[in-house]
């Protein structure tokens, strides 16, 4: 005779009659799996969201790509880069000629010179950040067109006054007027507007939240009609900076020449600058370390978890043992009327089981409706992903197992003539 | 002797308490088929010992234990199960019935641990039910039951697996006189019908109905003999 076949089902239905008859103990018991199982699946669920969108963004930097900016030095005493007030750092052409040949792999390289300018049109003045650079910028950065187009190359190379606008600083100069086509002042100079894109790639903001009020022009007309030192008025002082190349853009060919190419920049630009002026940006690499990051959350999470289970699984055991206990008699006239120990283990884990798989299920089910209500409530995103679901609900069964196994064997080692004396 | 329902040989029971304490010390006893037996004696004589062998739920530490011509004596826990299953059927003083089951599902217990499929545990559980007079209460719980009643209960339980031996242990003493005569007047019609019933009591007034009285004493059989009321017709 074998417990796995005809027996099973009526075993299953001996541990939930047992189950049915202390309801609240029972309850109580799948309560504390549920939560269990719930917080697993909303920590993990959460976490891959989070990742997921840091992951995004990152992508959208582009992970082939390589990012040198200059950066201000900290301040020394005595201020020595610092001649006729003006301060001077950064990259410069020799570096951006260094690095494009140098480095194995690129494929493309664009220069960008980025500056505080004012832009005016008809007596309104908004304070600009200007994105002075090369045409192939667009392809690096893809630009997303909204109108109009992008910086030719004729634009360059004939240093043409045009601009083009993010999309917000386009409503906000020229209210909701046609933009294209029009003028804008910047400074003293015009420049026409041939192009609006929706806002720029959150890589090439520099660091900046601000993604949205952009101008961008040909880095020929910048250098030609404002020159190299970059005059910033703040809180009524003025100084002088002479930032020649704001940042450099290299596109590699391939993820293993990104890395490849990221090292050899850090040694090479270490070799030439004395000071920390400039910073080597590589997005591979902060979505691997995202990646890690996530790994280790993960981790953390489910050890957190499997703490919660871990209280859940004594929850479970206590109730088993009371339940032993109570049910001594009951063991013992099982026992006289046939009953291996076996069969006895086998009754016990069942409703061990049962439990936790109640719980997990109720689990599984609040633990899918919570990620959804923090998406919709929050706008953060989630993922629910199969393995989410599955995990913790295993992790429920086997909880259930493990703790479950203690009183079970305990129930069936009793001996049946001390049992059926139980009172 | 290989005819015998139950044949023991030198049986001892120690048990391993301090220097050892023999409840029984070398039984030697034959009970046929279709008897009908009462083992009295005093307290310590060993009585409940001996149910406890005889009903397979414990080992004898010295001797032999003959049941239906099987040496059950060296037997495992498994084994020994596995006979409690088929071969007896117990009747206790409290009755013993799970109080979380309906009487029919009480009365299939020994059936069930046979794996037989509840579809045709239910029938046999029913009829049982019928035929110790509690058709009409199959779905009742125990403590729904009188006392008469549920012994009845577990009289028709004992008689699930169609057993080798009726094992009853003080099967009146929770039972007022009314209810004791009920019982007993059952066991007696189930020996007309040849079943083999062993009844541990110190309550003469049940051994009086049995054919045969063994006495024990100090672990030992004081006595066997006929029962001159009853005897002849055996």
């Amino acid at each position: 005779m074998n417990i796995f076949t005809g027996k099973l089902w009526d075993i299953l239905r001996l541990g939930l009659h047992s189950l049915v008859a202390h309801k609240v103990r029972s309850g109580l018991t799948i309560l504390g799996i549920l939560f269990g199982v719930w917080s697993v699946i909303a920590m993990l669920a959460i976490n891959e969201g989070g990742s997921y969108e840091a992951q995004l963004a990152l992508r959208r930097m582009g992970s082939n790509n390589i990012i040198v900016s200059s950066v201000k030095p900290p301040e020394e005493s005595g201020a020595s880069a610092q001649s006729f007030g003006i301060l001077e750092y950064g990259l410069a052409k020799k570096d951006v000629a260094r690095l494009r040949s140098n480095l194995p792999g690129v494929v493309r390289c664009v220069v960008v010179r980025r500056t505080q300018k004012y832009a005016r049109v008809a007596g309104r003045s908004i304070s600009a950040t200007v994105i002075a650079t090369e045409p192939a910028y667009s392809q690096i950065a893809q630009t997303d067109m909204v109108g109009g187009r992008f910086l030719t190359s004729t634009d360059y190379l004939r240093s043409r006054p045009v601009c083009i606008l993010t999309a917000s600083m386009a409503r906000r100069l020229l209210l909701y007027n046609d933009p294209l086509g029009q003028t804008i002042w910047l400074g003293s100079e015009p420049f026409t507007v041939v192009g609006i894109i929706r806002q720029l790639p959150l890589a090439l903001a520099g660091g900046a939240s601000d993604v949205e009020n952009y101008i961008v022009i040909p880095m020929t007309a910048d250098l030609a009609r404002f020159g190299e030192i970059n005059i910033m008025v703040s809180a009524g002082s003025e100084t002088y900076e002479k930032v020649i190349v704001s940042q450099c853009i290299l596109q590699m060919a391939d993820e293993a020449s990104v890395i490849n190419g990221a090292t050899i920049a850090r040694s090479m630009l270490q070799r030439y600058h004395e000071k920390q002026d400039y910073e080597v940006t590589v997005p591979l690499e902060i979505i691997e370390q995202i990646k890690q990051q996530r790994r280790l959350w993960n981790f953390m999470f489910l050890v957190i978890a499997s703490v919660s289970m871990l209280v859940g699984g004594i929850g479970i055991m206590n109730i088993m043992l009371a339940s032993v206990t109570e049910r001594t008699r009951e063991i013992g006239i099982r026992r006289a009327l046939g009953a291996k120990r076996r069969d006895i283990t086998v009754q016990f884990l069942v409703e061990a089981v049962t439990l936790t798989t109640f719980g997990g299920l109720l689990g599984i089910a609040v633990g899918v409706l919570v990620p959804w209500a923090v998406e919709t409530l929050l706008r953060f995103t989630t993922i629910v992903s199969a393995s989410t679901l599955i995990v913790p609900f295993v992790m429920a069964v086997a909880v259930g197992l493990a703790s479950g196994l203690y009183p079970a064997l305990r129930a069936a080692k009793l001996d049946p003539i001390e049992a059926l004396r139980h009172e | 002797m290989a005819k015998a329902l139950i044949h023991l040989e030198e049986l001892w029971k120690v048990y391993p308490v301090g220097p050892g304490v023999a409840a029984l010390r070398g039984v030697d006893l034959t009970i046929e088929q279709g008897e009908y037996v009462a083992i009295m004696g005093p307290s310590g004589s060993g009585k409940s010992t001996m149910l406890n062998l005889l009903g397979c739920l414990d080992r004898p530490t010295r001797g032999r234990y003959w049941l239906g011509g099987q040496d059950v004596s060296g037997m495992s826990d498994d084994q020994l199960s596995d006979v409690r299953s088929r071969r007896i059927g117990f009747i206790f003083q409290s009755f013993n019935l799970i109080p979380q089951m309906t009487l029919v599902e009480n009365i299939e217990i020994p059936l069930f641990y046979q794996g037989i499929p509840r579809r045709r545990r239910r029938p046999r559980g029913m009829e049982l039910a019928a035929m110790v007079g509690l058709g009409d209460r199959l779905d009742h719980r125990p403590s729904e039951l009188s006392g008469g009643q549920q012994q009845r209960a577990a009289i028709a339980r004992s008689l699930a697996n169609d057993p080798l031996v009726l094992l009853a242990d003080e099967p009146t003493g929770n039972l007022d006189s009314q209810t004791s005569r009920e019982i007993l007047a059952l066991f007696d019609d189930l020996h007309r019908r040849g079943r083999t019933l062993i009844v541990v009591t110190h309550d003469k007034g049940v051994a009086d109905h049995t054919h045969r009285i063994i006495r024990l004493r100090d672990g030992l059989v004081d006595s066997d003999r006929r029962n001159h009321l009853r005897g002849e017709e055996a």
